[in-house]
Parts: structure tokens; C-alpha cells; sequence
């Protein structure tokens, strides 16, 4: 009920274009349940916002602190989600299995939500950090751990059969980002946050692909 | 020709498959052998550089990346190289660079027209680009519109949107209308592409009509003019309506200058005994009595002036503190016997000394017709002192006349004050003017005691006009210091010397600001028995302050004073002021 109430409350939130018309189920109502293609539809909408944060906190950051660097120079960087395999194309994302797909998308959420939140509070610690990245990561951590419980909710709805094992990916990145050298300490952040942005533009791709296919049956 | 190295332009993906580099070659060129440009890529986990597997699809100085090739979320690094040298190099992830191609399939249809058929609305609608797979959710775009009138310069924009279609409402039906539409991934910033443009036409349609050519515009001049002939119509029923409220509240009446309790009309008519009655009761005027430059008039008008007997000595007012009515004028006593001290520089120039009578004349302009009056008003009030009154209210009048015209109409306030009674209390206060202790309008503070209370020295000017006629000998001067105006004393010396047979008393010796000390002056009374040698031009005894005489003596005298005997007495230049006579009196 509460997941319901949180994700009623984002999805309206985050609705752009007005006010969309959709059941509403009302707090604390047990039998009450929104279909999948809300569920989704929500989930979509969520991901997508976490993208757009995600996005623009990165450029936020590039302008202000990465440039004449050479960070991106150094773009060869590898987030450490990398041991998850997920679709790198169009092809193995219309191959992969929903269940799997999801189990991955669920993955990638859960071994976000440990950086995330230290990334909120590190990121207070650069000196002179934009009002605007500090509320953004603020609000990407809470809106990741938002989707994550839509997405269990979704699990729970469309896996048939038993739960496999958790993908999970642990992130031992926090000490780099409290290095005492600047410098060093800065291109922690600058991969962190384009880590993010990737990560965050292949969770709103999938939940676009898997409600495309599994709601409008391919024809969005 | 500015050298330009071989570089990668861009690296592009319509729809996030594919993509492809871009490079140009530059002129850096060894005509003899043409360099061969290779573009090489690698993905971040590999370790070797690869070749470009296809120069060719994407066109000239391309590499295309085939779908087999591209990696979505993968970060790529990709080089323009020859042989041995690298020339540019550039990394990137698919992701990143995706700009989709325009969309196809721009058409428009008729929505509804207005009533007067001069407008209409339409709803444009158009296919996603067809390399983009939208319909697997692979990619979201979201579409730009833009619209203008055919001969018009500038783009109208409408916001992206995700839909695919779009309604564009009151176009004009007798102008036509081109459109264009690019689309952009949804998270990303750079638009792709426009679409051909479609053409808009209500005419083809059959809807254009011809009569609508004309623009109806807004009437504005029509609203203008009839504005302002209802605004004039409105001002003018305001004016002429006999309503006083209305008529104040939108036209308000405009302040003239006024001063309470005076009619101007007054002022125009003359009536100056009303008006000098309304300004002496005036408190404004009290604080204006004491100007500088008004010094000398108070002097002036000071000297022998029946009006001032017309009051109580100063003295008296002062220590019995009793208030007359012309509180004024007592408010001003007090000021000025503060401030007649004897540091007084600029006393003008009025010469008393052109003769002993009253026809003496100053020389300043200023004060001439004020002197005139004034030896007037002495003459008068040595001859007749009844006649003098109906006199001295009109040279009173005409001084406070001239006064006025000088700005100095306060200064009379006094007088106007006591003139306001003038007869009954002139002829009382004249025949009670017998008083030691009576003053002048001016009394020098002599001290202040610890209370606070003024002590002046009695005047005895008014003694020594009286002695005028009854002799200056039998006035009983005190010797407290007095001012004395210099005619004053110089008709009592001039009596008193008439008396005693004394010598003349020239009319340059005369002090000009018409101080004396009471001690110089009874000093110099006595001694003009006693002395047989005192010089013709150095008579009048210096007072605590001179003025500064026109000198006509041949002595050149500075200040124009007389004599002090000084081995008889001291000689106290409280002021600093020192004739040049006393010098000489003081230095054999």
C-alpha cells in the first residue's frame, strides 16, 4: 500500500504533460492493485527521470570542475557494474528474456543504491559544490530506491516461478572518493557520475523495450 | 591558405545501431604522395587498434560502424592516423552521440475554420524517421515543430513534444504557411536534422477566399479618436458641473502663496497700519528682526526715537519682567543687547556728521531717506512732541514703507506694534520718560548674573535727547556704559558746548554707529569745559566700539572718535577699536 502510494504520488509528480487520467487506488485499500501497464508506465517515467538528473548533474559537474583536466581524456573508465553483462545493442536486448532482463535491471538498481548514497554525501564535501548537484544527487537516491521497490513490485508480478539468486555488484569506490589530492579526488567523482548516467540511460532503455514487448507487444 | 591538420569532424548515430565517424582530410598534403588516412578504433576492453571496417557507406572520409560493430553503452576511442602519425583522436560511447534523422511523412489536414472564414485551425501530422525503432522502445524521440508564413523570415517554435502529431491553430486562410519538424533523443540535448519542408495551403483546399486579403486589423484610430472625444466630454462636464466635490476631486485647486492671517489685497490697497498691525503680531517675523544688515536701521531708527518712549525702558521690562504686548519688541530688546556688543564690524557708513541739524543726511543710500526721517523725527521731537506723534506714525509708516520695499518690513514690527495705540500711549509714555533708569530701545548687558537674569545698563540716550531740550548739563548720567547714538550726543555736546562756550564740536567727529560709552561721553562732557585744546575733530568720546568713518579729517583718522583723556581714566578698548586720535592721545 505504501509502494502504491509512493509510486502514485512520483508517477503524478513526474507526469509532464498534466494531469493523465489513470486508477487511482486509494491509501491503505488491501485488494487494491494498478496493472502492470501502470506499473510500468510508472516505472518508465521514473527511469527516465533518474536519467535526466543523472544527465544533467554530469554536465553540471563536467563544466565545473572537469574542464582542462583532461578527464576526458581519460574516459576509458570502467564503472563497476561492468561484471554485470547486460544488452549492448538492440539485438541481444530483443534476445534476452524478460525475467532475466528484469532480474538485470533489478541488479543494476540494488548495486546502486550503496553509491548513491554516499555519492549524496561525499559530493557536499567538494568545495564550493553547486546548490544544484547537491539537491540532484540528493533526489537521485531517493527516486533510485523508489524505482527499485516498483521493480520488485513488477518482479513480483510478472516472474513466474522462483526468484534466482540476487545480481548484486558491491562498489568499493568510497575511498576514492575521499582522497586527499584533489585532483585524484575530483576524477573519482567525474567517473562516478558518468558511470551513472550510463547506467541510469540502459535502466530507462530496457523498462522502454520490456513495455513496449510486454504491454503494447512491440508496437509503442 | 592557414594549414589545417587532417581531424575527425563527428561521429554520429541516427538510432543508436549504428553510427559513423566523419573526418576531413585538411590540406596538410606532400602532393607527391598522397597520404592515405586510416581511422582506427578501439573499444575500452580491448587492447589493439582496428581499422574502419567500412570506408565507404557513409560516404567520402567516412568509416561506418555496422550494427555487429557497435557497442551501445561501450566507450570507444577512435584515431585518424597515417602510417606512422596520428593526427586526431577522439572517445566517446554510442550513447552519446545519437542524432536521429528528420522525420517523413509531413501532412496536414483542415481542422475547422472561424466564422468569418479568415482563420483556421490545422493539425499536422508525420511518421518517425524510419531508421529509428520507436516502436520497440529501442529509442524515444521527441519532435520540434517549427512554422512561419511563407514570405516571413523568422521561425515560429513550438515545445518538443513525443507525439507525432500536432494541431496549429488560427492560421490565416489567405496566407500560406511552411512547416518543418526535427526530433532529437529524449534525454539528450542536440536535435537531429529538419524534415523537408511541407507547404500549407488553404487555398488548394478551397477555402481561401478572396475578400479576406484584407487584413482587418485593430481599429485604432477609430479607438483613439473616440477616446479622446469621450475623455474631452468628460473633462469638460466636469469642469462646467456645479458640483464643488466633484469639480475639487479631479481638479483640485492649486495653492497660492499666502500668508495666514494677510490678505494680499491688503497690501495692494495700502492700508499699512493694518498690515504692519497684522506683521507685528506675526511670531515669524520676531526671528527675522535681527539680521545683520538690518543692524543699522535698529540703530538708526534707535536714536532719539519718540516711539521708543513710547515704552517702558528696557531695563525696567527686563528686570521687573514685566511682558507688554509687544512681547516682540521685547524679544528683541534682548536680542539685541546681547548681540549689540561691541565687536561690530560692518556698521555702515551713514554720515551723521554733515551738519549738527536735523537735516543731516548719511551717505548711505540706504539709510539716507531712514536718516532723514530720523533727524526729522528728532527735529519734530525736540519741537513739538504732540505734533510729533501724527508725524513721527507717518515717517514711522513710510520708514516701515521703505522698509517693506526693503524687505525689512519686520524690522518696523515694534513700532508697528506700538503704533498700533499710538497716540494715547505715546503721549503717556513721552510724558513718563523721565526716569533715570528709562532706556533706549538698546541697553548694553552689563552682566548676567548667576541666575540667569539679564542686567543692562540703563540707556540713557532718551536722557540725553530730553537734555537736548533741557540741557545736557542737567542730565545725570550714570556712568555705566551707554550707547549713545552720535547725533545724540552731539547735539547735547553741541548744546552743552553752545553752553559753555566750548569748542565746536565738528561734524566728522560725530561716531557714526552712534555709540558711546556713558563714561566716555560724561567724560567728554565734562571735559569739553575743562578743555580748551581738545581737537575740533576728535570731540566724541570713543566708545567700546567705532565705526569706520569716511574720513574728511586731516588727520586721516580711521575711526572717528574722540578723545579719551587717557592719564584721567583708562582707556578701555573692550573692542580693539582705536581711533587714530586716541592713539594720539595715548602716545604724545
Amino acid at each position: 500500500g505504501l509502494l502504491l502510494a509512493a509510486l502514485l504520488v512520483s508517477h503524478m509528480l513526474l507526469t509532464k504533460e498534466g494531469v493523465t487520467s489513470m486508477p487511482i487506488c486509494p491509501n491503505g485499500s488491501v485488494n487494491c492493485q494498478l496493472s502492470l501497464e501502470e506499473l510500468f508506465d510508472r516505472a518508465v517515467k521514473l527511469s527516465h527521470y533518474i536519467h535526466f538528473l543523472s544527465s544533467e548533474m554530469f554536465n553540471e559537474f563536467d563544466e565545473r570542475y572537469a574542464q582542462g583536466r583532461g578527464f576526458i581524456a581519460k574516459a576509458v573508465n570502467s564503472c563497476h557494474t561492468a561484471s554485470l553483462t547486460t544488452p549492448e545493442d538492440k539485438e541481444q536486448a530483443q534476445q534476452i528474456h524478460h525475467e532475466d532482463l528484469l532480474n538485470l535491471i533489478l541488479g543494476v538498481l540494488r548495486s546502486w543504491n550503496d553509491p548513491l548514497i554516499h555519492l549524496a554525501s561525499e559530493v557536499q564535501r567538494i568545495k564550493e559544490a553547486p546548490e544544484t548537484i547537491l539537491w540532484k544527487a540528493v533526489e537521485i537516491e531517493e527516486q533510485n530506491k523508489r524505482l527499485l521497490e516498483g521493480m520488485e513490485k513488477i518482479v513480483g508480478r510478472v516472474h513466474s516461478g522462483e526468484v534466482e539468486n540476487e545480481i548484486y555488484t558491491p562498489w568499493d569506490g568510497l575511498p576514492s572518493l575521499q582522497l586527499a589530492d584533489e585532483d585524484s579526488r575530483l576524477f573519482a567523482f567525474y567517473n562516478l557520475l558518468h558511470c551513472l548516467r550510463r547506467d541510469s540511460h540502459k535502466i530507462d532503455n530496457y523498462l522502454k523495450v520490456l513495455k513496449c514487448r510486454l504491454i503494447h507487444d512491440n508496437n509503442c | 591558405d592557414l594549414l589545417q591538420w587532417p581531424q575527425i569532424s563527428k561521429c554520429r548515430s541516427p538510432e543508436m545501431e549504428t553510427f559513423s565517424c566523419f573526418w576531413t582530410a585538411g590540406n596538410f598534403y606532400n602532393l607527391t604522395v598522397p597520404r592515405i588516412l586510416q581511422l582506427l578504433y578501439k573499444k575500452s576492453n580491448e587492447e589493439d587498434w582496428k581499422e574502419c571496417p567500412d570506408y565507404i557507406t557513409s560516404g567520402q572520409n567516412s568509416c561506418y560502424f555496422n550494427a555487429s560493430y557497435t557497442s551501445v553503452w561501450t566507450p570507444y576511442c577512435v584515431q585518424l592516423a597515417s602510417k606512422n602519425e596520428v593526427y586526431d583522436k577522439k572517445c566517446f560511447s554510442v550513447d552519446e552521440i545519437v542524432l536521429p534523422d528528420p522525420p517523413v511523412h509531413l501532412n496536414w489536414t483542415l481542422l475547422n475554420t472561424s466564422q468569418t472564414g479568415i482563420h483556421g485551425d490545422i493539425q499536422v501530422r508525420w511518421d518517425p524517421p524510419p531508421t529509428a525503432d520507436v516502436r520497440k522502445g529501442w529509442i524515444t524521440l521527441e519532435y520540434e515543430l517549427q512554422y512561419k508564413e511563407v514570405n516571413e523570415t523568422k521561425w515560429k517554435e513550438l515545445k518538443p513534444r513525443l507525439s507525432t502529431m500536432v494541431p496549429l491553430y488560427s492560421l490565416k486562410t489567405a496566407r500560406d504557411y511552411e512547416i518543418r519538424i526535427r526530433s532529437r533523443q529524449r534525454t539528450s540535448e542536440k536535435f537531429g536534422e529538419f524534415s523537408e519542408i511541407l507547404y500549407v495551403s488553404f487555398s488548394q483546399i478551397g477555402i481561401g477566399c478572396d475578400h479576406c486579403t484584407e487584413e482587418v486589423e485593430f481599429p485604432w484610430f477609430l479607438v483613439v479618436v473616440f477616446g479622446v472625444c469621450g475623455l474631452a466630454v468628460t473633462v469638460i462636464s466636469v469642469m462646467l458641473s456645479k458640483q464643488p466635490r466633484l469639480k475639487m476631486l479631479i481638479f483640485p485647486p492649486v495653492p497660492v502663496p499666502k500668508i495666514k492671517g494677510i490678505d494680499p489685497d491688503l497690501l495692494k490697497k495700502g492700508k499699512l497700519d493694518e498690515v504692519n498691525s497684522i506683521l507685528a503680531c506675526h511670531d515669524n517675523y520676531k526671528t527675522q528682526l535681527y539680521i545683520d544688515d538690518l543692524w543699522v536701521e535698529f540703530i538708526e531708527l534707535d536714536i532719539e526715537d519718540p516711539d521708543e518712549k513710547n515704552r517702558a525702558s528696557d531695563t525696567d521690562r527686563l528686570l521687573s519682567e514685566d511682558h507688554l504686548k509687544s512681547h516682540s519688541s521685547l524679544g528683541a530688546k534682548d536680542d539685541d543687547s546681547g548681540r549689540a556688543s561691541c565687536c561690530e564690524p560692518d556698521i555702515p557708513e551713514t554720515d551723521f556728521s554733515a551738519s549738527d541739524t536735523c537735516d543731516a543726511t548719511s551717505d548711505s543710500d540706504q539709510f539716507k531717506k531712514a536718516t532723514e526721517k530720523e533727524e526729522d523725527l528728532l527735529c519734530l521731537d525736540r519741537q513739538d512732541n504732540d505734533e510729533s506723534l501724527p508725524s513721527l506714525a507717518n515717517t514711522d509708516l513710510q520708514r516701515q514703507h521703505r522698509s517693506t520695499q526693503s524687505e525689512n518690513s519686520h524690522l518696523w514690527a515694534p513700532f508697528g506694534g506700538s503704533i498700533e495705540s499710538p497716540h494715547p500711549s505715546v503721549h503717556s509714555q513721552i510724558s513718563n520718560q523721565n526716569s533715570l533708569a528709562s532706556t533706549d530701545f538698546y541697553a548694553q548687558v552689563s552682566d548676567i548674573t548667576p541666575a540667569g537674569r539679564v542686567v543692562l545698563s540703563p540707556g540713557q540716550k532718551s536722557k540725553l535727547g530730553r537734555a537736548q531740550r533741557e540741557g545736557c548739563t542737567e542730565q545725570n548720567f550714570t556712568m555705566d556704559n551707554t550707547y549713545f547714538c552720535e547725533a545724540d550726543v552731539k547735539k547735547c555736546i553741541a548744546v552743552t558746548s553752545h553752553e559753555e562756550n566750548e569748542p565746536r564740536v565738528q561734524e566728522q567727529g560725530y561716531n557714526e554707529d552712534g555709540y558711546f560709552t556713558t563714561e566716555s561721553l560724561t567724560t567728554t562732557v565734562a571735559n569739553l569745559g575743562a578743555s580748551t585744546a581738545a581737537p575740533p575733530s576728535s570731540e566724541m568720546p570713543v566708545a567700546d566700539y567705532t565705526s569706520i568713518h569716511i574720513v574728511q579729517s586731516p588727520q586721516g583718522l580711521v575711526l572717528n572718535a574722540t578723545a579719551l583723556p587717557v592719564p584721567d581714566k583708562e582707556f578701555n578698548v573692550s573692542c580693539g577699536y582705536v581711533s587714530t586720535d586716541q592713539l594720539n592721545k595715548i602716545m604724545p
